[in-house]
C-alpha cells in the first residue's frame, strides 16, 4: 500500500517516505538495537534530513509552558522546556486516515510538541500524578525521567500504558522516557502512566483533561421578582460554546434563551466569560444550575445554585432591629424624664433650704424678692 | 461674689459624660467603619449591575467624600439645634439611604442613597459625637476622645464578618434593608447626647448655686433686654455693638473667624498635609502583601493584626495623653505620633517576607491608633470647646479633599513604577513633613501662647477690676450664645426668673 501511495507523491517526500520505510523495516531484524533505540536514530536521521532537505525547517527553540501541577508523593517533580520538535505526520503509523489528514495539515504550520516532564522518585510503591489542562488539540512530549543518582539501576524496562493499552515509540534519552501523542479529540485525553521496573517498580501518571470551569460554591441569593444574574469563568482558555443547563428533578435541561427571551438572557461578555440573566423570578427558578464549556477536545461544567427567597425573609430582622431601636430610644428619654424630675424635686427643696438660709441671714437687711415669689 | 459670677463651672468630667462616651463610640464607629464595611458587597453587586470595578468603588468615594464634606453643615446643624436632634436625624438619615438602596434598580440610584444619603446621614453623626466629648469633658478630654475613638476598629471588625453573614444569607439587597435597620441603632446612641451648656444644669452642686445667683443679678439688671432665648444672639449683637452685623449672623453658624486663629491655621495646613499620605497605605496593604507572594488570607489577617492594635491603642493614646506630662504639651505628642506613622511607612519596603509585615502591621495599627485618638483631641485643645463645632466643621471639609485624593495617588505611583514601595515613600515623606511642620509651628503657637498669657495677667493686675468683670461677662455671654441649644435647662429656669422679675 505504501508504494502505490507513494507513487501518487512526487519528489521529496517520495525520498523522505523510502528512507524511513527503510530504516523502519531494517530496525527489528538488528539484533544490537532496541527498539527504544531504533526510533530515537529514526528521529535523528530524520531531523538531518530535514535540516538538509527543507531550508524552513527552524532552529529547535526552547519553548516555556507553565502550569500548576498537582502532585501527590515526591516534590522532586520540576517542568523542563520543551522543544521544537518537528515530526511529519507520515512516520505516524499509529495515526488513522483522519488524523492523518488533519494532522498533515497542521505539519505544514509548523507544529510545536509541548514537553510535560516528572522527575521520578527512587522509593518505590508511591505514585506521581501530573494533571495537564488541555483545550484544544495539541501535540505533547510526556517523559518520565529518572534522577542521575539512580541511573546506575540496572535492567530498567519502561512501560507507558493508556489503561490496559501499552504505548510503543518510546523515546529513550540518557535518563528519560518519553511518549509523543497527538490529542486530537476528546478519546485520546486520560491518564497515561509509565512505570519504571527494575528492582522496584515506579511510576507516574499524567492526567490529561480539559479546563475545569468554576461556578460558586456558595449559593446566590435573589428575591422573587427580581433578576439574577450568574457568571460562569473559563481561566484562560476559550471555549467554543456555552451552554446553560438547569436541573428539573434529576434532569438536566438546557436553556433556550431564544425560546423564551423575556425570561432567559444569555450573553457572552468575553471570550472566556458568559452571563445568564434570569428574570421575573418565582420560587421554581430556585435550584442548581449548570454551565457547560465547550471545548475542541470535550466539555466541562460548573455548577451553580440559586435561591429565591420571598420578601418577608429580610423584613423579619428589619422590624425586629427597628422594635429594639424604638424601645431603647424610648427608655432613654423616659429615663432621663424621670432623672430631670427628680433632681427637679431635690433642686427645690435644696432651694427651698437655701431661701430658710438666705432669710434668715436677712432677716433685716436685702430684700430678694425673687426669693419670696418662688415660695408659691 | 462677683469675681465668681464672670467665670461659669466647667464640664462634668464624668458622670453621665461616659455614657456620651458610648453612644459617640457607636456614632463614629458607624461614620468610620461603614463606608469600608460596605465593600463587602461590591463584587456582587458589580455582576448584578454590570460595571466596572472603578464604577462601582465610586460608590465608596462618594459615602466619604460626602461624609467629610458634609461637616460644615453638620456644625452649622449643631450650632444651631444641638447635637441630640442632629444625631438622631443622621440616624433616620441613614437608615432611610440603606433602605432605599434595598431596592435600587440602577447603579446612579446605588451612589445616590448609599452614596450621598447615607454619606450625609453618617456625616451628620460623626460631627456632632465629636463636638459633644468637648462639651461634656475637660480635665479627661483626651480619655474621653480616646475611647470614642476607638469605636471606629470595633465596628470595623464587627461590621465586617456580620456583612459577610448577612450577605451569604440574604444576597444584597436584604443585607441593604437590615443595615439600614442596624444604622437606626445611632438614633439611640443621640438619644444619649443630653444637652449641656458650659454651665451645669445639675442643681446639686453649690457651685451651679453660685452660678444661678451670678444669673438672678444679671437677669435683674438685663431683664427688659432678654425676650426670648432665641434672640439671645440678637441680643448680644446689639450689645456687643459690632459693627458687621451679617458677619456676626454668620460666625453664629459657622465660625469663619477661626481663620484668623494660629492654632487653627497650624493644625488646618498639617493635617490637610498629612491625609495626603494617611489612608493610601492600609488601601494597599492587603495587595502589597499579595504582591509580594502571600496568600489571600494571611494578607486579610494583616488587616485583622491593624484593627486588633489600633483598637487598643486608641484609649492607651487616650490616657497617656491625659497624664500631667503629655497634656500641656500634647501638640508635641500629636506630631510625634505622624512622624512616627511616616516612619512606619519609609521603613516598609525594607520589609521582607509575612514576618516583617507582620511588625509593620503592629507598627503602623499602633501609629495609626495614635493619631487618630488624638486627631480631635488636639483640635479642641488648640481652639477651645466653644469654637470647636464650627472649626471641626471647617477642618473636615478641607481634609476632604486630600482625603480623596490620597489613595488614587498612591495607585498612580503604583502603576507608573510598577512598585510599590513609591507609594510607602512618599506617604512617609508626607507624614514626616507633617509631623515637622506641626512640631515647629506649634513650638512657635506655644511660646506665643506663653507671651499672650503674660500680657493678659499684666492687664488684669490693672487696677480697674470693673472693666475686668464687665469683659468677664461679655465673654461668658459670649459662650453662651456659641452654646446657645445646648442650654436649655439653665434657659428655663432664667425664664423662670425673668418672668417672676416681671411679675413684680
Amino acid at each position: 500500500m505504501p508504494a502505490a501511495f507513494s507513487g501518487k507523491r512526487p519528489g521529496r517526500r517520495l525520498l523522505l517516505l523510502c528512507l524511513s520505510l527503510s530504516l523502519s523495516v531494517g530496525s527489528p531484524a538488528d539484533p544490537t538495537m532496541t527498539p527504544q533505540d531504533a526510533s530515537q536514530s529514526q528521529v535523528n536521521s530524520l531531523t538531518k534530513m530535514q535540516g538538509g532537505l527543507n531550508e524552513s525547517t527552524p532552529e529547535p527553540t526552547t519553548t516555556t509552558r507553565t502550569a500548576n501541577w498537582q502532585t501527590q508523593g515526591s516534590p522532586s517533580d520540576h517542568l523542563t522546556l520543551g522543544h521544537n520538535v518537528s515530526i511529519p505526520a507520515l512516520l505516524r503509523p499509529d495515526l488513522t486516515t483522519q488524523e492523518f489528514k488533519q494532522a498533515a495539515k497542521e505539519n505544514v504550520s509548523n507544529v510545536t510538541f509541548v514537553e510535560y516532564e516528572v522527575l521520578l522518585p527512587g522509593v518505590s510503591g508511591t505514585s506521581v500524578e501530573k494533571n495537564i489542562t488541555l483545550d484544544s488539540a495539541a501535540g505533547i512530549e510526556l517523559s518520565c525521567r529518572l534522577d542521575n543518582k539512580y541511573s546506575h539501576l540496572k535492567s530498567l524496562q519502561v512501560t507507558w500504558k493508556r489503561g490496559n493499552e501499552t504505548i510503543r515509540h518510546i523515546n529513550k534519552t540518557e535518563n528519560s522516557w518519553s511518549i509523543q501523542l497527538w490529542i486530537l479529540d476528546n478519546s485520546k485525553l486520560g491518564s497515561y502512566s509509565c512505570t519504571l521496573k527494575g528492582e522496584e517498580e515506579i511510576s507516574a501518571v499524567f492526567l490529561l483533561q480539559v479546563p475545569k470551569i468554576e461556578g460558586r460554591e456558595k449559593p446566590i441569593i435573589s428575591y422573587e421578582g427580581d433578576t439574577a444574574v450568574m457568571i460562569c469563568k473559563s481561566f484562560g482558555y476559550t471555549p467554543i460554546a456555552w451552554t446553560w443547563y438547569m436541573t428539573n428533578g434529576s434532569e438536566q435541561i438546557a436553556i433556550n434563551d431564544s425560546l423564551l427571551a423575556d425570561k432567559y438572557v444569555i450573553n457572552r461578555i468575553s471570550a472566556s466569560v458568559t452571563h445568564l440573566k434570569i428574570l421575573k423570578l418565582t420560587k421554581e427558578d430556585d435550584g442548581v444550575y449548570w454551565c457547560e464549556a465547550a471545548f475542541e477536545l470535550g466539555k466541562s461544567k460548573g455548577k451553580l445554585q440559586l435561591k429565591v427567597l420571598s420578601l418577608m425573609v429580610p423584613l423579619k430582622p428589619f422590624l425586629a432591629i427597628v422594635a429594639e431601636v424604638v424601645i431603647l430610644v424610648t427608655i432613654v428619654f423616659l429615663y432621663e424624664i424621670y432623672s430631670k424630675k427628680k433632681e427637679k424635686r431635690a433642686g427645690d427643696e435644696k432651694e427651698f433650704d437655701q431661701v430658710e438660709q438666705l432669710k434668715s441671714e436677712e432677716s433685716n437687711g436685702l430684700e430678694n424678692s425673687s426669693a419670696r415669689h418662688r415660695r408659691v | 461674689p462677683p469675681a465668681n459670677a464672670g467665670r461659669a463651672p466647667g464640664p462634668p468630667d464624668g458622670g453621665w459624660g461616659w455614657v456620651v462616651v458610648f453612644g459617640a463610640f457607636i456614632s463614629i464607629g458607624f461614620a468610620y467603619a461603614f463606608p469600608k464595611g460596605v465593600a463587602i458587597f461590591f463584587k456582587e453587586i458589580q455582576d448584578f449591575f454590570g460595571t466596572s470595578y472603578s464604577e462601582i468603588a465610586w460608590v465608596s468615594s462618594i459615602m466619604l467624600a460626602t461624609t467629610y464634606g458634609a461637616g460644615p453643615i453638620s456644625s452649622i446643624l449643631v450650632n444651631r439645634y444641638g447635637s441630640r436632634p442632629v444625631v438622631i436625624f443622621g440616624g433616620l438619615l441613614c437608615g432611610i439611604g440603606m433602605v432605599s438602596a434595598a431596592f435600587c434598580t440602577s447603579i446612579l440610584q446605588l451612589y445616590i442613597c448609599v452614596g450621598f444619603i447615607t454619606g450625609f446621614g453618617l456625616a451628620l453623626n460623626l460631627q456632632p459625637s465629636v463636638i459633644i466629648i468637648g462639651k461634656y469633658f475637660l480635665k479627661r478630654r483626651p480619655i474621653a476622645n480616646g475611647l470614642a475613638m476607638a469605636g471606629s476598629p470595633v465596628m470595623l471588625c464587627t461590621l465586617a464578618p456580620l456583612n459577610q453573614f448577612l450577605f451569604d444569607n440574604f444576597g444584597w439587597r436584604g443585607s441593604f434593608l437590615i443595615l439600614g435597620a442596624i444604622l437606626l441603632n445611632c438614633c439611640v446612641a443621640g438619644a444619649l447626647f443630653r444637652p449641656i451648656g458650659a454651665a451645669t444644669a445639675s442643681v446639686k452642686t453649690q457651685a451651679t448655686a453660685e452660678g444661678k445667683d451670678a444669673l438672678k443679678e444679671k437677669v435683674t439688671k438685663d431683664a427688659m433686654e432678654m425676650s426670648s432665648p432665641v434672640n439671645i444672639p440678637m441680643e448680644t449683637k446689639t450689645e456687643e455693638e459690632g459693627g458687621k452685623d451679617c458677619c456676626e449672623k454668620i460666625n453664629q453658624y459657622l465660625d469663619f473667624s477661626l481663620f484668623k486663629h494660629r492654632g487653627f491655621l497650624i493644625y488646618l495646613i498639617g493635617n490637610v498635609l498629612m491625609f495626603l499620605g494617611f489612608f493610601a497605605p492600609i488601601v494597599f496593604l492587603a495587595p502589597y502583601a499579595k504582591h509580594i507572594g502571600i496568600d489571600e488570607y494571611s494578607a486579610a489577617f494583616l488587616l485583622s493584626i491593624l484593627a486588633i492594635v489600633d483598637m487598643i491603642a486608641r484609649p492607651t493614646t487616650g490616657i497617656i495623653a491625659n497624664s500631667k506630662w503629655v497634656r500641656p504639651r500634647i501638640q508635641y505628642f500629636f506630631s510625634f505620633s505622624i512622624a512616627f506613622n511616616g516612619a512606619c511607612h519609609l521603613l516598609c519596603p525594607l520589609a521582607s517576607g509575612y514576618t516583617g509585615l507582620v511588625v509593620y502591621s503592629v507598627f503602623f495599627g499602633l501609629a495609626f491608633g495614635m493619631v487618630c485618638a488624638m486627631l480631635f483631641e488636639t483640635l479642641m485643645d488648640l481652639v477651645g470647646a466653644a469654637r470647636f463645632t464650627s472649626a471641626v466643621g471647617l477642618v473636615t471639609i478641607a481634609e476632604c479633599c486630600t482625603i480623596l485624593l490620597g489613595p488614587p495617588i498612591g495607585g498612580t505611583l503604583i502603576d507608573t513604577f510598577g512598585d510599590y514601595k513609591y507609594m510607602f515613600i512618599k506617604c512617609g515623606a508626607v507624614m514626616v513633613l507633617a509631623g515637622t511642620f506641626l512640631f515647629i509651628m506649634n513650638y512657635y503657637n506655644y511660646r506665643m501662647l506663653a507671651k499672650e498669657e503674660k500680657e493678659r495677667k499684666a492687664k488684669e493686675e490693672d487696677p480697674k477690676s470693673v472693666r475686668t468683670e464687665n469683659e468677664g461677662r461679655n465673654n461668658w455671654n459670649k459662650e453662651i450664645v456659641r452654646d446657645g441649644p445646648e442650654l436649655e435647662p439653665l434657659r428655663e429656669e432664667r425664664e423662670g426668673l425673668k418672668k417672676e422679675v416681671n411679675g413684680t
